[in-house]
Order: structure tokens, then sequence, then C-alpha cells
């Protein structure tokens, strides 16, 4: 699932789980630059009841990036300017019989106070923001996905959305592009999420730039020609995504590979044939891992990976890229690495949520109500 | 020493936040459980969080429930290699601990994870005083994997056993290996700290690591009641007096309402003593009868203390060995045995 519950860290610590990434530009207000992050994952709790951590900073990091070299080895030159919209939380009060909470999104545009919730968000100098309990806008069939990987064949189709009903604590920034990082920078941005802790030691604990980079290309241990008994997630996780650390490159890339290769032999016929190291041609291009948004272009809905795709080909791209909410990403991804668009759409019959996301402000859908409150339980019932 | 460790403190969620968190998923899962559309993993999670709450709340019924989910959960399914070992984690929170390690025997034979069941058979090896067996499987899991958990258990058994600097060594491991913001381990770890000193008899140290953990979780029952205790042997009588009263006066667990009839008795306040003192005589026979080796030794302790029924308390504290062969346990027997030879059969109340 996109990158939810992503390692074992995220998977015992949900509330720094981080879901998704979605960038993309407004539909409804050309030149701003939407980004959201999802978090804390679950089914089983009523929407209301939920609450951010006031331990946790949850960031949303953005810089210039420009496309560097095109073809094979294709690769994107990340500014070292960076803007950053980080949301913290306080303590809830009580009103009116129940909890509520505000908090502060950090932006280079000023600081704006939110309260979460509240639909309209929060408005600052060429900023809006949101915070609060959203639907999960993801949607996946796991039977397919894990299916696929467990027994090395394309499954049959179920069609069932295992994240269905489930909410997720969102927050949204709508910002204008010109002012981040001034006239003179390109159109071109790179966006990574993260959790880290807010106190005086600060430690990321989970960060996502494209989904399923961890869950379904490096949870797969088996083809991996280095380490075969590591889950490598939680150390992917805790790196800078716009530099990866050299110490364990190395590791990252044998993942990859081995994983993608994988994939690409499950149509029986090579599609992604490897180099004479074995390094697969997406390695390098995924190791990159932040959304790339190209604010030049207009909103598209089908813009995930085609920047990137472009590139590899040596040809210009033709959309924003980006990702936005209702993509089918797991069918994009799983087509491109099976079949690279030469063969038939790979899908696990899931294609959009029970309420897909709308083009207005804060975009993704109310929540899940359910389940509603119980009555206290007490005991051992009879 | 310095008892009270140089590391930093990890930030963690705000209390409130986290149990409200807490409370909320608990009820959504039960919530679901009604409607029958809970799968293994979501009734085992369940089971967790509640047990996770009776350790903070400090709630008799939630273990209660906790232990009724998971015995059904492993009735439905008894080659659930993860409900076995559910159920062997509340088995073993209301002692009973031999029918726990034949649950781990078999969620091991069904296929639940070789760490997991091994993390579950050192606690319970701790807890019945089989040690060095216990300090074998710390050991190795810490090998595996040096992680929070595992350089926390070490840690525990090493308070257990009273070996204080190598405890503390364990403690700032584990700390140090946190990579979270859930209040809640960090603050169970903290509580163990702050008993292993309370035990150790330094009631300075002790004081700091109860306030840490009930800093940190204003609900946890268990921390405020021993925050009480060392407050009061540090002289501050009155205020724990006041904390005991709240505590006393909310819970199901008589365990507060023992220490303040204690607390009252020794600053000549009888009556309000002797009312509190019969509140947990009801309380601990209607307990013991549903428990009783899970309330066998605190009950023991009540009628060598406050309750003045040695007979009561030797027949308790004789069960309580049976059930685990600890030092406490056997200094609980040896205190039992005195106490009826210097007045065997009598009844003095406060």
């Amino acid at each position: 699932m996109a990158d939810h519950g992503a390692g074992p860290r995220a998977t015992a610590n949900p509330e720094i789980d981080i879901t998704d990434l979605f960038a993309f530009p407004s539909p409804e207000r050309p030149g701003h630059l939407v980004l959201i992050m999802n978090a804390y994952p679950f089914k089983h709790i009523e929407a209301t009841r939920l609450l951010f951590s006031d331990a946790i900073d949850y960031r949303i990091r953005v810089r210039p990036v420009r496309i560097a070299t095109t073809g094979l080895g294709a690769a994107f030159a990340v500014g070292d300017n960076e803007c950053f919209f980080s949301f913290t939380f306080v303590v809830p009060k009580q009103s009116d019989g129940k909890l509520t909470q505000t908090g502060t999104c950090h932006s280079p545009l000023g600081d704006i106070a939110v309260r979460v919730g509240a639909e309209d968000g929060a408005h600052g100098d060429g900023v809006r923001v949101f915070a609060g309990c959203r639907l999960d806008p993801f949607f996946v069939d796991q039977l397919f996905s894990g299916g696929l990987r467990m027994t090395r064949k394309i499954p049959k189709i179920t069609g069932v959305n295992s994240v269905e009903g489930q909410n997720v604590l969102s927050v949204v920034v709508e910002v204008e592009h010109a002012k981040l990082f001034g006239p003179d920078a390109g159109p071109i941005v790179a966006v990574i999420a993260e959790t880290t802790t807010n106190g005086s030691f600060r430690a990321r604990l989970d960060r996502v730039g494209r989904p399923e980079i961890k869950n379904f290309i490096m949870m797969d241990k088996a083809a991996d020609a280095v380490n075969r008994d590591l889950d490598i997630r939680d150390l992917y996780s805790e790196e800078d995504g716009f530099k990866l650390r050299p110490d364990y490159l190395g590791a990252y890339r044998a993942r990859l590979n081995g994983s993608m290769a994988v994939y690409d032999s499950l149509d029986g016929k090579t599609d992604w044939p490897l180099d004479d190291k074995g390094v697969h041609p997406l390695t390098e291009m995924l190791l990159a891992d932040f959304l790339v948004v190209d604010m030049s272009k207009p909103f598209d809905e089908d813009g995930y990976l085609e920047i990137e795709r472009a590139m590899l080909r040596g040809a210009p791209h033709k959309t924003c890229g980006g990702r936005w909410l209702n993509h089918d990403i797991v069918d994009s991804l799983l087509t491109i690495l099976i079949n690279n668009g030469n063969g038939p759409r790979i899908s696990d019959g899931v294609d959009q949520t029970a309420v897909p996301a709308s083009r207005n402000f804060p975009y993704l859908s109310k929540p899940n109500p359910m389940p509603p409150k119980l009555a206290p339980l007490v005991g051992i019932p009879m | 020493m310095d008892a009270f460790s140089s590391c930093a403190s990890p930030r963690t969620t705000d209390g409130t936040i986290a149990l409200s968190n807490l409370e909320a998923h608990i009820d959504g899962l039960e919530l679901s459980r009604c409607r029958g559309e809970l799968d293994s993993p979501a009734w085992s999670e369940l089971i967790d969080l509640i047990t996770l709450r009776a350790q903070i709340r400090g709630r008799i019924a939630d273990y209660e429930r906790a232990s009724a989910l998971a015995e059904q959960c492993a009735l439905d399914a008894p080659a659930d290699g993860l409900g076995l070992l559910t159920r062997a984690r509340t088995r073993a929170a209301l002692h009973r601990f031999d029918e726990a390690l034949a649950d781990l025997d078999s969620a091991e034979r069904f296929g639940s994870p070789d760490p997991e069941v091994e993390a579950e058979r050192a606690a319970i090896l701790q807890a019945v005083g089989r040690y060095d067996e216990a300090l074998a499987l710390r050991r190795t899991a810490a090998e595996r994997r040096a992680d929070f958990e595992s350089l926390a258990g070490l840690a525990s058994l090493h308070a257990e056993l009273g070996e204080i600097t190598a405890a503390e060594t364990w403690f700032d491991e584990s700390w140090r290996c946190f990579r979270s913001v859930s209040p809640f381990p960090i603050a169970l770890l903290e509580f163990q700290r702050g008993h292993m000193w309370l035990r150790h008899g330094d009631f300075k140290c002790a004081r700091q690591w109860f306030e840490a953990a009930w800093g940190r979780l204003p609900a946890y029952a268990q921390a405020e009641g021993h925050l009480a205790e060392v407050e009061y042997e540090l002289g501050e009588r009155n205020g724990a007096i006041a904390r005991l009263r709240r505590l006393a006066s909310v819970a199901d667990d008589p365990d507060y309402a023992v220490q303040l009839a204690r607390m009252l008795a020794e600053t000549d306040h009888l009556d309000e003593a002797g009312m509190w003192c019969e509140h947990a005589e009801k309380r601990y026979e209607q307990i013991v009868a549903r428990h009783p080796a899970a309330f066998a030794d605190h009950a023991a302790d009540f009628w060598l203390s406050v309750g003045n029924e040695p007979q009561r308390a030797l027949s308790l504290a004789k069960l309580n060995l049976k059930v685990r062969n600890t030092p406490g346990a056997r200094a609980l027997f040896a205190r039992a045995i005195i106490a009826c030879g210097d007045m065997p059969g009598t009844r003095q109340r406060h």
C-alpha cells in the first residue's frame, strides 16, 4: 500500500506512519502548488476522535529541480534552496464536551494558525492550509499486489479495495508557486514528506517521496543479491530523500535491481534489460525518491511518472507530472514495472475509492464517519 | 551514582492525545468485533490495546475484558498462532503462568514468529523466578536485535534481580534506541525504573522516575499510586493521602485503598482508615475469588498489614509461592508464617 506500514517502525507506530504524499498544480487556482501529506491510517476509529501528535513535526519539503540529463542515466539536479511547510500541533482543549485541537503551519511565507478539522482551512499570504481527518484516498487490492510478489505470477483479479473506508490524518498546503523560490527559479519542484520528532533532539521517523517504492519494490527481499534477510525500509526512511548517504546506497540499489527485475519477468518478456552490472534502468531514477511537479504545465490527472519516463526516453515531457489524488498509481506502476507500457495495462481491478477526491480545496474527501461512538463497555460481556 | 539518567528524555505525544487515540481505537475495534468484521490480527490488536489500557488506567475490568476476548478468540480459532500468543499474554497478566507457557508452545507450533514467542516466554520465566532461563532468552533477543524492546527486557530483569548498575545501563541503552513518539512504552519503562529504586529503598530516585512516568501519562494510575507511596515516605504525607483518596475512590483495584488505609492509620485518622480497609477487604474477596493467582500476593499483603488476618494471608501467600517461586514470594510467605506464629487465629482491626 502506497506507504502504509512501510517498515517495522511505521507498522508498530502508526502515528508516525506517512501513508501518502501528493503534489500537483491546483486545478482550481492556476499557479498554485498543492501539497498533501497523509498519516496515521486507521479503519477502526471514529473520525472525530483522532488527534495529531504534539510530539511530531509533520513536514513537507520542496526544492527546485531541473532536468540534468536525459536518456539512460537520466537524472535531476536538485537545488540547494529549500522551502518547507512544517505542521505542529498542541495539546487539545476540552470545548463543548469534545476535544478541540489547533496547530501551526510554519511556512516560508509566515506562520499560519490552523484549527484541526476546519473545512475552510486557514489562509496566509499566498498560502492556504488544512489539517484534519479525511478519507484515505489510496486504493489497492492487496490480494493482487501481495499475491504478485508472493507467487511471482500475475494473480486473478478480485477487485476489493483493501483500504476501503479507512481514514487518515491529513495536512494540505496550497501555495502560490511564484512566491516559493523567486522569479529566477525554474518551474520544476521536487517534494518530500517527513515525520520527525518535535523536540530538541530531532530524528526523522518516516519519509515518503513516491508511492510504493518501499512496499512494492523494497519489501521483496528474495530477489536481492546482497541482503536477503534485511527489511531495509526503516533504514531508507531515515534518510534525507534529497541526499541519500553513500553508506547504504549499494544496498538500496541491490534491492531495487533485484526486485524490479522480478516484476519485469512476470509477463515472460524483458522490457527493462539490465546493464552488464545488473543495474535496472529505473533504479537511479527511483532512488531520486521525490515527487516532481512542473508548474509551467496545467493540472493533469495522469501525470504521475510522466516526466521521469520522458526523461528516460530522451523526450520532452508533456504533463505537470506530480501525483493527483485519484490517479491509479498501482496500475500505473505495475504496468511500468512489468511491461514498460509495451503490453496491456496491468490492473489490480480497483480503479478508485468509494468517494473520489474533488477538484476543490482541501481536495480530499470527508472522512468515513464510522464507526460511531460506542456506549462504554465495562467488564466481561454477558 | 546519578540515578536519574543523563540521557535526554524522549519527547512523546501528550498523554491526553495518546489516551484519546487509544480509547477511540479500542471503541472502534469493539464495534467492528460486534459486527463480526475483525480478522485475527485485529482481534489481537484489540486485546493488546485493552491490556495496555489496563496497565495505564490500572483497571481490573480491562484485564478481565482482555482475558475474556482472548479466551473466545482462541476457542474460535484453536490453530491460530497469533490468537494463542495473545491468549498467553492475557493469561500471564492474570498470573496463569503454566497455561500461558502452554499457549506459547502451541503458538510456536502454529507458526507464531519465534522472537515474539520468546519475548513472552522470557517475561513469564522472569515472573515465576526462573531467572537464568529468562536471562538467556533476553540476552539472545538483545544480541539478535538490540532495539528498545529487547534492551528494556534486559533492564527489567536486572532490575528485578536487584542488579542496579546493570539495570541502569540497560535502561539507558533502551531509552537511546527509542524511535517513536508514543508515550506508553517510555512511561512503562520509567515506572519499572522507579519501582526498582523503590525496592532498593531510594525514595528520591524512585520519586523522579514515578514523576516522569506520571507526568508523561497523567492517567497512569499505578505510577501515581507509587508516587504517593514515595511522597509519603519522604514526609509529604498530606499530598500523598490526597492523591490516594482520589485514586481509591475511582479505582476497581483495591491496592490504592490499602495504601490509603495504612497511611491514614499511621496518621491517626482511624475512622477513615477503617472505612477504606473495609472497602479493600470486600473488593479483595471478590477479585481473589475470580482470579486467585493474580491477586494472591497483594491480598496476602493486605491481610498481613491493615487487613490483619494472618491466617488468611498465609493461605494466599502459599498459593502465590506455588504460582511463582520468587524471592518476593518467599519473603511474603515467611512474613505470613511469622505473623501467624505471633497471633494465630486472632483478628484485630484498626
